[in-house]
């Protein structure tokens, strides 16, 4: 991926960490993270956002992060989630092509494309509809991961009943139910 | 086969719903809940003025459901000409929870639980009711809590309301595209 930074020293990590870590319990937890995030401007960070980030984090290190459980995160883990953010950040960077801060529908239509969606335009307003939370037909930084992760969750829950790959699934009422009550949306 | 009679079920049996009360009594209730005196009900008042019966906080989910339902204009807040149907539809949840929370406990197990959707029409395998249970036990010990249980049964008629408007034969299987399964799960409200 071309958004890939490289991992920071150990002190600069040890130092921002520190600093996120308000009330120096060793954890950083999910009010601290979300109160270090920023989204460019001077409203909240989406906090689904952070628990989405917290929980695909948790999944993709099976289990590496937050090993305990305990919905934290502590300072052997922290390098991850900082590469984590960084790389989010540089993607989002990428794509807001006139700098605005923001991602209109056309920019997250070559975003989505670039990761290998084919998504109509319909479909792609739709997403712009669901998460633009400020109403203004753009989407900020925080909700722009939210939608990525929403988008790459649904996908898999979809790909594991279409095993012919043709695009449609035939399923079940109760399999139906339990596919939507697994997502982690 | 999926029959959602919850609508129909509370209509008629009328001693579990209760008739709206007077204007008076409302605005009453309403200004002790409106804490702010802005003459709207946010979600942290809403949420504030609500009890489980617990000394937890009242499920922040269950409450953004309910202010999405009577929120007719869209504020993401109730003001008081919408407050009188949330505060029936509060109490008829109330009532219909007590009624299915036999052992009087606080609390509805899976057997409960199970009764209690078998009488809205749902006839749902036992994995899939061990499946509910651990969703919306936010406790941890296997009962559903008042707020929890609202919060189930609102998804899961959302859930079902969404699969039937595909299930055109009503044979309970449905073949969607991909596109039309994330559109009609990007535009459920929960």
């Amino acid at each position: 991926m071309a958004f890939q930074s490289p991992m920071p020293s150990r002190e600069f990590l040890w130092d921002v960490f520190q600093r996120v870590d308000r009330d120096r319990s060793g954890f950083i937890s999910a009010d601290e993270l979300q109160q270090a995030l920023s989204n460019g401007t001077w409203s909240p960070f989406n906090p689904e956002t952070v628990r989405l980030m917290i929980g695909w984090l948790t999944k993709s290190f099976s289990g590496m992060f937050d090993r305990h459980n305990k919905g934290q995160i502590s300072f052997e883990d922290f390098g991850a989630l900082w590469k984590y953010v960084t790389d989010w950040q540089n993607c989002f960077r990428s794509f807001d092509r006139d700098n605005s801060g923001n991602i209109d529908k056309e920019e997250l239509k070559t975003a989505l494309t670039s990761f290998g969606y084919r998504l109509s335009d319909s479909l792609v307003s739709t997403m712009v509809k669901k998460f633009d939370r400020h109403g203004n037909g753009t989407i900020l930084f925080d909700d722009f991961i939210q939608a990525c992760i929403v988008l790459y969750t649904l996908t898999s829950a979809f790909r594991q009943y279409d095993t012919d790959q043709d695009g449609y699934i035939t399923i079940h009422y109760e399999q139906f139910l339990s596919m939507v009550f697994g997502l982690k949306i | 086969m999926i029959n959602l009679k919850l609508r129909l079920w509370r209509s008629t049996r009328q001693e579990r719903t209760m008739a709206l009360p007077n204007q008076e009594f409302l605005w009453g209730i309403f200004r002790s809940v409106d804490r702010d005196g802005s003459g709207f009900i946010n979600t942290s008042e809403l949420q504030q003025a609500l009890s489980n019966g617990t000394w937890s906080p009242f499920n922040p989910e269950t409450v953004r459901l309910m202010i999405g339902m009577f929120d007719r204009q869209n504020r993401g807040q109730i003001g008081f000409d919408d407050f009188g149907a949330l505060w029936k539809y509060v109490t008829d949840w109330q009532n219909c929870f007590k009624s299915f929370d036999r052992d009087n406990s606080g609390n509805i197990d899976k057997s409960e639980l199970q009764t209690a959707l078998t009488t809205f029409g749902y006839n749902l395998s036992d994995n899939l009711m061990n499946t509910l249970v651990r969703k919306f036990d936010r406790v941890g010990n296997g009962t559903i809590l008042f707020d929890d249980f609202i919060q189930a049964c609102i998804v899961l008629h959302t859930l079902t309301s969404a699969f039937r408007q595909y299930d055109t034969d009503q044979d309970g299987v449905i073949t969607i595209h991909y596109e039309q399964f994330l559109g009609m799960v990007l535009s459920l409200k929960m």
